[in-house]
């Protein structure tokens, strides 16, 4: 798996088994799950007031109130509409499926139900691409707190969209094997003439964030630009930028955890590799002992 | 194998044979024990004079001999951040697993990378030649896996921004 | 919620992998602790432009035909780790593709079987710090978690860690006693009777009779009736004569579909009924090697316990895995080590001429909901407690101090 997957598999296997269950005439039966996501999101799959043949799904997001700022609401009303139900205290949004009144095909529900997450950050990029697509200039730098002590810049010019993402590696490793990382993003542009360029800095922001007011510095925070051209940011490609674009954080971090496990299974091999050349300095004991039935066998 | 490297590895060889002559010596000062010297360091008249070979700043031997024990530290070539964790994170690794290494102290000593401590115990039950070859061998390599954890890390970082980039379209 | 993300619960089991978030109370992944690795000469000659070692699949992908061209392998035999490398990435995908976990925001409580050495421990403390950089990392015993699961049943005051586990799921069935949540480990015995020989006595049962099943569909259709129709009987003798006498009560009928002609078919469910789970009290039938009940082993494991816990573990005989779901299964265990401990009893009064009199044994077989996934429950409930995060192992520990940190998990729980 090189990508991460940008749908949430709980959803959709649990919601999927309990369509099916009533597709095929079973009874509903309760549900009451929590689980999380990236980024810290958090679901809860549950029955409205104990009624079974409904089930809600809601979600948690931290940073909701900003991603509303940039017509969130909007954007989850297109996607989901009339699945949308006022939101369970607590939580941010709130879809409710009626068992009873499942299309027979239900696999876009589904599909959809297992984006929602996506789609709550859709609406921010959305937004901005459409201020570059009309030209206009000198719009507010939207600032999205995605994650505890890391922050979403989204900046719009007529030419082009800014996203900078602020991260933090909490393994003084980390920051290492991040730089190498980095660095190969900002080469990565020579193998696809099509991606975006992308910048990076370590330690202190950016020129373009400057003068934001409460962006991180130290030695543990990187900080990486993406710079979409409109090629990236039309109608067309805009879903698939969005994609890639929101798991960005997810997917470098991803990266760096497999590569210590891939240099965790290289040290293991070499480890016993070395073991095997200590273990010639000792000197083999030959000796054959011989059982009552003279059966022999070797003392090791 | 660079000019420097052999001749730099046939004096750590040479030191190492003569270092390894070692006997069964009892501790003067507890008695009925039997302790490495070069650990305790008790008495001076069992320590001999300690040595250092270096191939150049970074990469250097200490072998401090004692009566019945001698102790081995390695200084390994660490040029820039990446090589730094990766030796830093293979000794961490390996003196995890010091149990199977007989020979493996559990701790380097403070300035170098990863430390061996043989004592008269394991020079009985091994042959010494083998030992030094092992030493020789475990130089050799880890220079040489450092060095390619290094470019497979490169590597994948290269393959795994390419992937992100190229599926932009 | 507030505040903190709930923890992580992956047990890994010889068989199947029970993954999701604390505070549930089903896992919400359950698969085949399997790998689907690509095989190529040099390990560590990656072809240009890939990276090999995260072309893999794992759980039930690992066995669909999207791997065919991989080969499978299991990481975990007899419950421990045998194959690190493997794990390592088992893990990584558990977290990244079916958790979707950032794993530096959550606790993870992991399982070991019961004789997990300490440095599987280490091994495990490593990965999971080093790798993935969790915050916090508790490792549990299975069979203390299993014992914890089935609190849920009972009064606050009766919750206590010490008790006997007998675990049976698909390969083999351990009786594990524990005394205030310390597994004793020379006491545990194995039983080579499970799941699967169940469904292989019932297959050969139905084979003999029945003749419109598929020849290749008989080991599913033995599984099916095996966990749809199976009941534990008080005494097969009565129960024979019950079948006889009235059939038609007592037999089903399992309707299944030929896969390969489409076609249905239906065959008699009788005697397997009973028959299946009574290997169990009569090994005998199924097994010629070994012929001791299941009742007798653990009447036998207990007394070789310290005699000042052997109360405690009878009256506190905990099931947990799928084969122990048949329905009376604990009741009928309940009697026959009862009848076994007043036995004993009944041979020292007569020893002592009647001068001693014993206060009587209670033995208590304990049954819940939960015990087709006890391990992973009780993991989950005790995952949810604060307490967890108190005596979980945590980052910084580890960094200060080392692996060694993970050598021991604290018991925790009883007092709540």
């Amino acid at each position: 798996m090189i990508l991460l997957e940008q749908n949430n598999q709980i959803i959709s296997e649990i919601l999927e088994q309990k369509f099916s269950n009533v597709k095929e005439g079973g009874q509903p039966d309760k549900v009451n799950v929590n689980f999380c996501d990236f980024d810290g999101v958090y679901y809860l799959l549950s029955n409205p007031n104990g009624d079974k043949s409904k089930i809600r799904l809601s979600i948690a997001l931290k940073f909701f109130k900003e991603l509303q700022q940039h017509g969130a609401d909007t954007l989850l009303q297109r996607e989901y509409g009339s699945l949308l139900v006022t939101p369970e205290p607590q939580f941010n949004v709130t879809l409710e499926f009626d068992l009873n009144a499942i299309p027979n095909d239900y696999s876009e529900i589904l599909r959809k139900a297992s984006m929602l997450k996506r789609n709550c950050f859709a609406s921010v990029f959305e937004k901005y691409f459409e201020f570059q697509e009309a030209g206009q200039e000198g719009q507010k730098r939207a600032v999205i707190n995605y994650r505890e002590d890391e922050t979403m810049y989204i900046e719009a010019k007529p030419d082009r969209v800014t996203v900078i993402f602020s991260t933090l590696f909490k393994d003084p490793d980390d920051v290492i094997i991040g730089k190498v990382f980095l660095q190969e993003f900002r080469e990565g542009r020579k193998a696809s003439q099509t991606a975006p360029s992308v910048l990076y800095s370590l330690g202190e922001p950016p020129m373009e964030l400057r003068d934001q007011p409460g962006a991180r510095v130290g030695d543990n925070v990187g900080y990486i630009t993406f710079i979409l051209f409109p090629r990236h940011t039309n109608k067309k490609t805009r879903d698939n930028t969005i994609d890639l674009i929101h798991t960005f954080r997810d997917y470098l971090h991803y990266h760096i955890k497999c590569s210590k496990g891939y240099l965790h299974s290289r040290m293991r091999a070499k480890t016993s590799d070395f073991l095997k050349v200590l273990n010639r300095a000792r000197p083999e004991v030959k000796m054959e002992k011989k059982t009552f039935s003279g059966r022999t066998f070797l003392a090791s | 194998m660079s000019a420097t490297l052999a001749p730099y590895l046939d004096a750590v060889k040479s030191t190492l044979q003569a270092a390894l002559c070692l006997e069964q010596f009892s501790s003067q000062v507890v008695e009925r024990h039997d302790k490495p010297e070069v650990e305790v360091q008790t008495s001076k008249e069992l320590l001999m004079t300690p040595v250092v070979v270096a191939r150049n700043k970074l990469e250097r031997v200490l072998i401090e001999p004692s009566v019945n024990s001698v102790r081995i530290s390695l200084a390994i070539k660490q040029s820039d951040d990446i090589e730094r964790i990766l030796a830093h994170k293979f000794t961490r690794f390996m003196c995890q697993r010091a149990d199977n290494f007989v020979i493996l102290r559990r701790k380097p000593i403070e300035g170098y990378d990863i430390s061996f401590l043989i004592t008269n115990v394991h020079t009985s039950s091994m042959y010494k030649h083998k030992l030094v070859d092992f030493l020789i061998h475990f130089m050799q390599e880890i220079d040489k896996e450092i060095s390619d954890m290094k470019l497979a890390l490169n590597a994948r970082a290269r393959v795994s921004a390419e992937e992100f980039l190229k599926r932009f379209n | 919620m507030a505040g903190r993300l709930p923890a992580c619960v992956i047990d890994c089991g010889t068989g199947y992998t029970k993954l999701g978030y604390a505070g549930n109370t089903e896992p919400q992944f359950i698969m085949p602790s399997a790998i689907a690795v690509r095989e190529h000469g040099g390990r560590f000659a990656p072809e240009k432009g890939r990276i090999d070692d995260l072309d893999f699949f794992i759980g039930d992908e690992a066995l669909s035909p999207a791997a065919s061209n991989y080969s499978v392998k299991y990481p975990i035999r007899h419950g421990i780790v045998e194959d690190w490398d493997l794990m390592e990435r088992f893990w990584e995908q558990c977290i990244f593709k079916y958790l979707r976990a950032e794993p530096e925001d959550h606790y993870f409580l992991l399982t070991e079987p019961p004789l997990n050495t300490p440095e599987n421990r280490e091994y495990t403390a490593e990965i999971m710090f080093e790798t993935f950089n969790v915050p916090g990392l508790y490792i549990a015993v299975q069979a203390v978690l299993a014992l914890a699961a089935s609190w849920q049943s009972r009064g606050v005051d009766q919750r206590s860690l010490t008790g006997l586990v007998v675990d049976s799921g698909d390969g083999v069935t351990h009786v594990i006693p524990v005394a205030e949540g310390y597994v004793i480990g020379s006491c545990i015995k194995h039983i080579p009777i499970a799941g699967r020989d169940i469904t292989y006595f019932i297959q050969s049962l139905l084979r003999e009779r029945e003749s419109g099943i598929p020849s290749e569909q008989t080991y599913e259709v033995a599984k099916a009736v095996k966990e749809q129709y199976c009941y534990v009987c008080p005494d097969i003798l009565k129960e024979f004569i019950k079948y006889d006498t009235d059939g038609a009560k007592w037999i089903k009928t399992y309707q299944g579909v030929n896969k390969i002609t489409k076609k249905d078919f239906s065959c008699e469910v009788g005697y397997e009924r009973f028959l299946g789970p009574e290997i169990f009290f009569h090994p005998e039938f199924a097994n010629a090697d070994f012929t001791t009940p299941i009742s007798e082993i653990i009447d036998k494991v207990i007394q070789q316990c310290p005699i000042d816990v052997r109360r405690g573990l009878y009256e506190n005989i905990v099931l947990s895995g799928g084969s122990t779901m048949f329905k009376d299964f604990g009741r009928r265990m309940q009697r026959d080590i009862k009848r076994l401990a007043d036995a004993r009893i009944q041979l020292s009064e007569t020893l002592s001429g009647g001068h001693l009199k014993a206060k009587p044994i209670e033995v208590q077989v304990v049954s819940h909901k939960m015990q087709r996934y006890a391990v992973w429950f009780g993991g989950s409930m005790l995952a949810s407690t604060p307490e967890f995060y108190q005596v979980s192992h945590t980052k910084a520990e580890y960094m200060e101090k080392g692996p060694s940190i993970c050598r021991h998990n604290p018991v925790f729980g009883a007092l709540t």
